[in-house]
């Protein structure tokens, strides 16, 4: 079996060896390489004949030739240059090369052609290995295990980069030192590339290749690049160790926590206390929170309309019983010029008002009328007395604007009435200021049905009607108080049939007059006086209808005439025809005497007949 | 000079479209080759001349920086117009093949077209550079329309061979001056 083996191993090696002789005795030269570094020469390599035995070939040689225009011209011409190649080499120079024109090349031994080969210059082209690696680290994370780095290189020197003759594409590799696997990058036709997630503690091994762009083949790698990152211990550090403040906090929330629930849930009362203070409920005084939590709205109305503080519902409807403000402390803006004023366009002065009440929009309920009328008097000095008189009583627990309400309302009549009349009486609130605008005229019969009708019991004589005496610029009604509180309250009762004569005239003639005429109806001597005076410039025939009294209005002239001089009827509204903004307003006018000259002057306003017989 | 600077500035799609057109050439070239012709020594017979060899185009590195600005224009112009005609044919007989090849077909339209655009920015530069060039200067006319329509498959295949081999060099050449124009004017032979 030994034997067997023997001899059939050394059969085949002896075979093998003859083989190889053979081989050996007929390999020919061949080309093993051509290879263009810069594509501006090119080189031919080829394996030298190995001959076994006294055989020896002849010279080899290399012939190549290359088509010219448009030529295949078979000339063949010898190798330029076999020695700057190296052993077995043929080296064509620049002038030898040309690019896109193909060669041949063959290699002859005794005359015989050996080997040929045709190709273009480009798919030759190989180029050197880029040179000067170097690389910067970039950043390193977080953590500290990782960091990238920025590997840069320079071109191989004879690649004719800056005339645009060759144009190169780059491919990298890296490794841990003690790998065996390469890893490659993308080719990239820049010289600097990134490498990321490089571990910091492992040593690399970076090598860079170049290859034409779209033809030829990779040239060699570069020389190698180690690199090293530098160790960072601290970050190694906080990674090992780190107190634990997540579990503490974790913890102490837990605990606390349970503290917490262990108080809430907890019978001591005190200790929820301070805990947990109780929240206050509503309350309101007298009232069962359980009404309230059932909502059963009327009984809590009820309930709570037995409270000074609270007002009926019902008085919401009445709009203009809120509305009507009057401010004593700002005579600024009156003094700037009511709506009157602006309508006559005249340059009315209020110097004369006194008091330093101008306004009487604002913060002042109607009760504090007189106040701003005797402003607005023409003979301040002696209304100021009757409204200083009159002031007190206004001021006097009127908290309903009008003093309308129901408490009012059930006073006695005289008692009522005096401040009652305070409100409905109309006055003028300029000489010759006209009545404000229609609108007022409308909330003046609004007022006085509206008195009428809340007021069923109360005297003929209340005077429920109010005069607007103006209109503030901030568009409040300025109402000027009732004739019947000139007079002051103590004087009521003395005047009373000539109250209620005058009573009768407000509400029945309706008839507007002046503020000064108002005074006639107040039987107070002082008053009257003053109203003598003023008397002369106002007339009867300015009056005033309300809707109430349109029927009664023819009745009521007669009444007036009774009246002597200085009482005259004077009816307290005038329903206002038409506005000729600013001249003044055209009333209309009852069957009343008619006016004299002085009228237009006296009243700022024109009824409809005086209108006509001025101009027919 | 500035302004062919400020044209070839404004068209750098032109050179976008040069190293486009190559890579498809390439392409196509290889796709051919292994499907039709490989290992079977047609590289040999590529001794056939391209139609546009009777062009004076600089054949190395050294010729390239001879040459002036304005042949090396006129030099592309006529490559590029020499190329309608084969190119037209070559989709029309790649079409007609029996079992036409749909990646070279595809690759073959699209060189058409990218080289009509290419050849379009180049003559707008040439008028706007050398408006003193006339209009219709001779290009190299091919005529191996005939060989693409032989009968024995062998001689179509080389013709086949040989055309899409002369479009891979020509493409190459227009890509590679159009670079070395662009590197001598716009970057100062400093790219």
């Amino acid at each position: 079996m030994d034997l067997w083996q023997l001899l059939l191993t050394l059969a085949l090696a002896g075979s093998s060896d003859a083989f190889s002789g053979s081989e050996d005795s007929s390999k020919e030269p061949k080309f093993t390489k051509c290879r263009s570094p810069e594509r501006e020469t090119f080189s031919c390599h080829w394996t030298d004949a190995v001959h076994r035995g006294s055989k020896s070939l002849g010279p080899i040689q290399l012939f190549y030739t290359r088509r010219n225009i448009q030529e295949w011209t078979q000339e063949w011409k010898e190798c330029p240059d076999y020695v700057s190649a190296g052993e077995n080499s043929c080296y064509f120079n620049s002038s030898f090369t040309s690019i896109w024109i193909p060669y041949c090349i063959k290699l002859t031994s005794n005359g015989g052609t050996v080997d040929e080969k045709c190709f273009s210059v480009d798919e030759i082209v190989q180029p050197d290995p880029p040179i000067a690696l170097n690389w910067t680290l970039l950043n390193v994370s977080l953590t500290g295990i990782h960091a990238d780095i920025q590997v840069r290189w320079e071109a191989p020197p004879n690649a004719d980069i800056q005339k645009g003759w060759m144009v190169l594409e780059y491919e990298l590799q890296y490794k841990e030192v003690n790998e065996t696997q390469w890893k490659m990058m993308d080719p990239i036709l820049s010289t600097s590339v990134p490498v990321y997630s490089l571990k910091v503690d492992k040593e690399y091994e970076v090598r860079v290749r170049s290859k034409q762009r779209n033809s030829g083949n990779y040239g060699e790698f570069s020389e190698v690049l180690y690199v090293t990152l530098p160790q960072m211990n601290q970050f190694t550090c906080e990674e090992d160790f780190y107190f634990p403040w997540l579990l503490i906090i974790i913890f102490g929330i837990f605990g606390l926590t349970v503290m917490l629930f262990v108080f809430l849930f907890s019978k001591q009362q005190r200790i929820k206390m301070l805990i947990l203070p109780p929240v206050p409920v509503p309350k309101i005084k007298g009232i069962d929170p359980d009404l309230l939590k059932e909502g059963k709205l009327e009984e809590v109305n009820t309930i709570l309309a037995i409270h000074d503080s609270y007002k009926p519902e019902f008085h919401s409807d009445d709009s203009w019983v809120e509305f009507i403000e009057l401010d004593i402390d700002e005579p600024d803006e009156k003094n700037e010029g009511s709506d009157t004023d602006r309508l006559l366009s005249s340059d009315h002065q209020k110097s004369h008002s006194n008091l330093g009440v101008k306004d009487g929009d604002s913060g002042r309920t109607s009760c504090y009328e007189p106040d701003i009328l005797e402003t607005d008097f023409n003979a301040n000095d002696i209304h100021e007395g009757a409204s200083e008189v009159a002031q007190p009583q206004r001021l006097k627990g009127e908290t309903d604007l009008l003093c309308l309400d129901q408490k009012n309302q059930n006073k006695s009549p005289y008692h009522d009435a005096c401040p009652a009349t305070q409100q409905p009486s109309v006055i003028q609130a300029e000489k010759n200021k006209p009545q404000p605008l229609p609108t007022d005229g409308a909330e003046s019969t609004h007022q006085a049905a509206h008195i009428q009708l809340s007021n069923p019991s109360s005297l003929a004589n209340i005077d429920f009607y109010a005069q607007v005496s103006d209109i503030t610029p901030a568009g409040s009604v300025v109402l000027s108080p009732g004739q019947k509180n000139k007079a002051g309250m103590s004087q009521c009762d003395m005047h009373l049939e000539m109250v209620s004569l005058c009573q009768e005239n407000f509400i029945m003639d309706n008839a507007y007059f002046c503020e000064a005429d108002a005074k006639k109806c107040i039987p107070v001597a002082p008053h009257i006086k003053v109203e003598s005076h003023i008397e002369p410039s106002f007339n009867q025939e300015d009056i005033y209808i309300t809707t109430e009294s349109l029927t009664t209005t023819a009745g009521r002239p007669g009444t007036t005439e009774h009246i002597p001089g200085s009482e005259m009827p004077v009816p307290d509204y005038t329903s206002i025809h038409l506005v000729q903004s600013p001249q003044g307003l055209i009333l209309n006018a009852t069957a009343l005497p008619l006016p004299d000259k002085e009228f237009l002057s006296s009243c700022g306003y024109v009824s409809t007949d005086q209108l006509n017989k001025i101009m027919p | 000079a500035g302004f062919l600077l400020l044209l070839l500035v404004s068209n750098l799609l032109l050179f976008v479209l040069s190293h486009y057109i190559h890579n498809l050439s390439s392409e196509m070239f290889s796709e051919f080759d292994k499907r039709y012709t490989h290992g079977r020594g047609f590289i040999t017979r590529t001794i056939n001349s391209c139609h546009t060899s009777s062009l004076p185009t600089p054949e190395d590195k050294e010729q390239a920086q001879q040459i002036n600005q304005k042949d090396f224009l006129s030099l592309i112009v006529s490559i590029l117009r020499s190329w309608n005609e084969p190119l037209y044919h070559l989709v029309t007989e790649v079409r007609g093949m029996q079992e036409a090849p749909e990646a070279i077909l595809s690759k073959a339209v699209e060189i058409e077209e990218q080289t009509k655009r290419l050849l379009e920015g180049m003559e707008l530069i040439v008028s706007q550079v050398h408006p003193e060039t006339k209009e219709n200067e001779i290009y190299p006319v091919w005529s191996g329309l005939p060989s693409l329509q032989m009968a024995d498959e062998e001689s179509r295949l080389s013709a086949y061979y040989n055309l899409l081999h002369c479009l891979r060099r020509d493409s190459h050449k227009i890509d590679n001056y159009l670079k070395l124009l662009k590197c001598r004017i716009i970057h100062n032979n400093n790219c």
